[in-house]
């Protein structure tokens, strides 16, 4: 019968372990000089300097063709999230009003909080 | 000298079988491969809350309560700045606000949502002065109680700490945090990400306005370089297995469900935090008051993991050791940054630690 160490799918993860270990071992040793850090943040501001000034331009050009950019969409997007969870929540709270209205003594009720009375397990001296 | 040979070292008689085994599962992966590309994945934060309190980047969440007797005293979780507050909640069974729920307490979670451009000038004087007390009342309010207990996580963590630290006179009561960084200078790779004589942060905040998500999920791929990589090819191992997949998705959607920051508070990161230490030298002003640890009195408990890649321990060991309270406790548990919150390791250690340490403290 395979075993942790005769099998060869868990030798291949081992392995596969290890590798993961080894490469970001020597890649922390390598971030961590002061050379990388000066190459890093030179491309990085570079980079973030050139994404900005790209990003405006898109922007000018979207507008110009009555177009929406991606964080606008983005945004709605959200936007619209938030409306579809508040539409649940009226949606319950509708349901919860109809329910109760359907009730024989035909009375609003709001769910009743719990009582702030718990006291932990061992000072009970039962389980929870 | 008896070294087993090759031969029987591989066993050759479970061959068949585990031929067998391995054209199963490949067919599986097949199938499930195509299911994984066409669906859209399980949905997190599923635990019922209402939000009871919106105002920009800041959300109050209320979790409807879920025992016939609740514990006094109302906890307030205050999330990491950079990350979405779902990772508490996954799924039912892996969700730390399921589990509190359960086991009896009234729980509020102030969560953030990207910051808008309009934003940008958000400090950290505006998360620890403005919106942490700002949920502060309004969880007294809606709770009815005037004491309130937070839980903070990393960022959250440290948060929850600034404010613990000026707020002396109450209304908190206990104090929970979760890999709270204090001694910046450990955390080695951001240190070197960040160095004073490389990185202009000025010039960055000033160019983008907030710092987008994608750098920051960067920063932290690079921490671990290849942990993405060798993800993507235990998914792929895995992906026949059902419960994995579900979990994997819900923590690659979280990882890289990053939240931007808004620019100003990064900047006073950089230059206060990664740079001049402030909290860990009792140098840091927040809003123009002094925030030092040995004002914190209320009782603490700091929960590390012990192969924290994101907070090392040696950042957050000096937490415990500096705050002036007496009733003050740490504890390291196995696991690293994330499944010390999330995932089975949490479920069997951190969630019943957390339980016993603030039970006996809620009444």
């Amino acid at each position: 019968m395979a075993t942790k160490d005769n099998d060869p799918a868990e030798m291949w993860r081992t392995m596969l372990g290890e590798m993961e270990k080894g490469f970001n071992s020597f890649a922390t040793q390598t971030m961590t000089s002061p050379e990388f850090s000066k190459v890093m943040n030179q491309a990085g501001g570079l980079a973030a300097g050139a994404q900005k000034q790209f990003g405006d331009m898109m922007e000018k050009y979207l507008v110009g063709m009555n177009l929406p950019s991606r964080a606008q969409l983005v945004n709605m997007a959200e936007r619209l999230q938030a409306i579809e969870g508040q539409l649940s929540e009226i949606k319950a709270l509708l349901y919860q009003v109809h329910h109760n209205s359907a009730a024989p003594d035909n009375r609003v009720s709001v769910t009743p909080k719990p009582p702030r009375t718990r006291r932990p397990p061992s000072s009970s001296g039962g389980s929870t | 000298m008896n070294a087993p040979s090759a031969a029987s070292a591989l066993d050759f008689t479970s061959v068949p079988e585990r031929i067998q085994s391995e054209v199963q599962r490949a067919i599986q992966r097949s199938i499930k491969g195509v299911e994984y590309i066409a669906s859209s994945g399980p949905v997190p934060g599923a635990t019922p809350k209402d939000i009871i309190l919106s105002r920009g980047t800041m959300q109050l969440y209320h979790y409807r309560p879920m025992a016939d007797e609740i514990y006094r005293i109302p906890i307030l979780i205050v999330m990491a700045t950079t990350n979405r507050g779902y990772i508490l909640d996954l799924a039912p069974g892996q969700s730390m606000v399921e589990f509190l729920l359960k086991r009896g307490y009234d729980v509020y979670m102030l969560d953030w949502t990207a910051p808008k451009p309009e934003e940008k000038n958000l400090r950290l004087d505006d998360y620890v002065l403005g919106f942490i007390p700002e949920c502060v009342r309004a969880v007294q309010q809606d709770s009815g109680e005037t004491d309130i207990n937070i839980i903070g996580y990393c960022a959250g963590g440290m948060l929850s700490t600034l404010y613990a630290s000026l707020f002396t006179d109450g209304p908190l009561k206990n104090l929970v945090c979760f890999t709270t960084p204090i001694d910046f200078t450990q955390m080695k790779l951001f240190q070197n990400f960040s160095d004073r004589r490389y990185f202009d942060v000025d010039r960055l905040v000033d160019s983008v306005g907030n710092v987008p998500a994608e750098m920051i999920v960067t920063s932290f791929d690079m921490l671990r370089p290849a942990a993405r990589a060798v993800g993507q090819v235990q998914l792929w191992e895995n992906i026949w297995n059902d419960e994995y997949v579900k979990s994997y998705r819900m923590m690659d959607k979280w990882g890289n469900d990053t939240l931007p920051l808004a620019g100003e508070y990064f900047r006073q990161m950089t230059k206060d935090l990664m740079w001049d230490n402030k909290i860990f030298n009792d140098t840091m002003t927040v809003g123009g008051r002094k925030a030092v640890l040995a004002n914190i009195k209320v009782p603490i408990l700091h929960v590390v993991a012990e192969h924290d890649h994101i907070v090392p321990y040696e950042a957050a060991r000096h937490l415990i050791a500096r705050v002036g309270s007496t009733d003050k406790e740490e504890v390291m548990l196995k696991g690293g940054h994330v499944s010390l919150v999330a995932g089975a390791n949490a479920v069997k250690r951190m969630w019943p630690k957390l339980d016993s340490w603030l039970g006996e403290r809620s009444v």
